[in-house]
């Protein structure tokens, strides 16, 4: 089953490539543009989610930590908002990599 | 990005974008200071109570972070924060585009943030103590290792800084810019004024759905993200701040409780 699923996820990465090489000799360039938008696509998917996972382990922590004291409740609040704005600058130089792959197109 | 870039309502010719509105900003933040501070009388009003707080507002985290002798940097900390606040702001006014949405203006900011924790550690240590502090609480022999893992990452804060306020920004201006381009005269809304039955429907409740979200929800995420992106700016100067004064009181053996 679970081979099965690695085989089909490559499968479906490659016919991308498939379609894309009887494109790219007609349209003159090489293949690194195409693809180039892919990456980017997937490099902002997988940063989101794993920027999900560690804020979501942040925040439950925070949560817990003010029912335990809440006396000490605004203390934890502002070093969750920053530790919550630190894990997120990760997923926004993702974005910014992702936009220059769009943009700027450094490779055509 | 041609179809969703939109250029701002005026431009001063021969002069880049961001810095007219730097300017503008500037006029806006020094129009209001010079309004509030007109007639300082001692018992504040109006506008002069306004800043008060907001000036008490940073007094009261530079104490948290830095400590008493932190108050020397209020100048610094508030300029940053106020310019980084308003000209996140100004980029949300339809016609106008924030200074902070260009890679100049944060690389500017993050870099007078670098070299002005650096000169207050030297200023205050000493300059070799200060890079002996670089050195970090390891072995003799795992020293110079340190030295360069320290230099390493002091070089990636300003690159951070900046990287994270730019991205902010223009991350949401490209969400804002898209969602304007799929629901306005040229996609749902213009589908639904087109004439034909199936686009009145459909585009009209699209239409109407997506401006529903994007007043209610996008707008105030984008406050949000403004105000958030200048305190965590300013943030993290204060800790920066008070990482290269705090250096000296290691040598006591004793650590400050600045930080409970």
């Amino acid at each position: 089953m679970r081979r099965s699923l690695i085989l089909a996820g490559l499968a479906v990465l490659a016919v991308p490539g498939l379609a894309l090489a009887a494109d790219a000799p007609a349209g003159g360039g090489s293949l690194v543009g195409p693809y180039s938008v892919l990456v980017a696509g997937f490099a902002m998917a997988f940063a989101a989610g794993l920027c999900a996972l560690g804020q979501g382990k942040a925040v439950a922590s925070a949560v817990d930590a003010m029912a335990r004291q809440p006396g000490a409740a605004a203390r934890i609040q502002t070093a969750m908002i920053i530790g919550l704005a630190l894990i997120e600058s990760l997923a926004i130089y993702v974005l910014v990599v992702a936009m220059i792959l769009l943009f700027v197109q450094p490779i055509k | 990005m041609g179809v969703i870039e939109h250029p701002p309502i005026f431009r001063l010719p021969g002069i880049p974008d961001h810095v007219t509105y730097t300017w503008v900003v500037m006029i806006v933040l020094a129009g209001l200071a010079f309004v509030a501070s007109r007639n300082v009388a001692l018992v504040p009003r109006g506008l002069q109570n306004f800043f008060e707080v907001v000036l008490e507002q940073f007094q009261s985290m530079i104490d948290d972070v830095i400590g008493p002798e932190g108050r020397r940097f209020l100048p610094l900390i508030a300029t940053l924060g106020l310019f980084i606040l308003a000209s996140n702001l100004l980029s949300l006014i339809p016609g106008m585009t924030g200074p902070t949405t260009n890679l100049n203006t944060t690389a500017a900011c993050a870099l007078v943030v670098f070299f002005s924790y650096h000169y207050i550690g030297i200023r205050k240590q000493g300059a070799l103590t200060y890079l002996k502090h670089f050195m970090g609480p390891v072995p003799l022999v795992l020293k110079p290792l340190m030295f360069v893992i320290e230099i390493i990452s002091h070089l990636a804060r300003p690159l951070s800084l900046t990287l994270r306020l730019f991205g902010n920004m223009v991350g949401g201006h490209i969400l804002l810019a898209i969602i304007f381009f799929l629901m306005g005269l040229q996609g749902l809304i213009g589908w639904a004024l087109s004439g034909s039955a199936v686009g009145a429907v459909v585009g009209g409740v699209g239409g109407l759905v997506m401006i529903v979200f994007t007043v209610g929800f996008l707008y105030p995420l984008k406050i949000l993200v403004s105000f958030l992106q200048a305190f965590i700016f300013v943030m993290l100067t204060m800790l920066y701040i008070s990482g290269a004064i705090e250096e000296a009181e290691h040598h006591g053996g004793e650590h400050a409780p600045a930080h409970h």
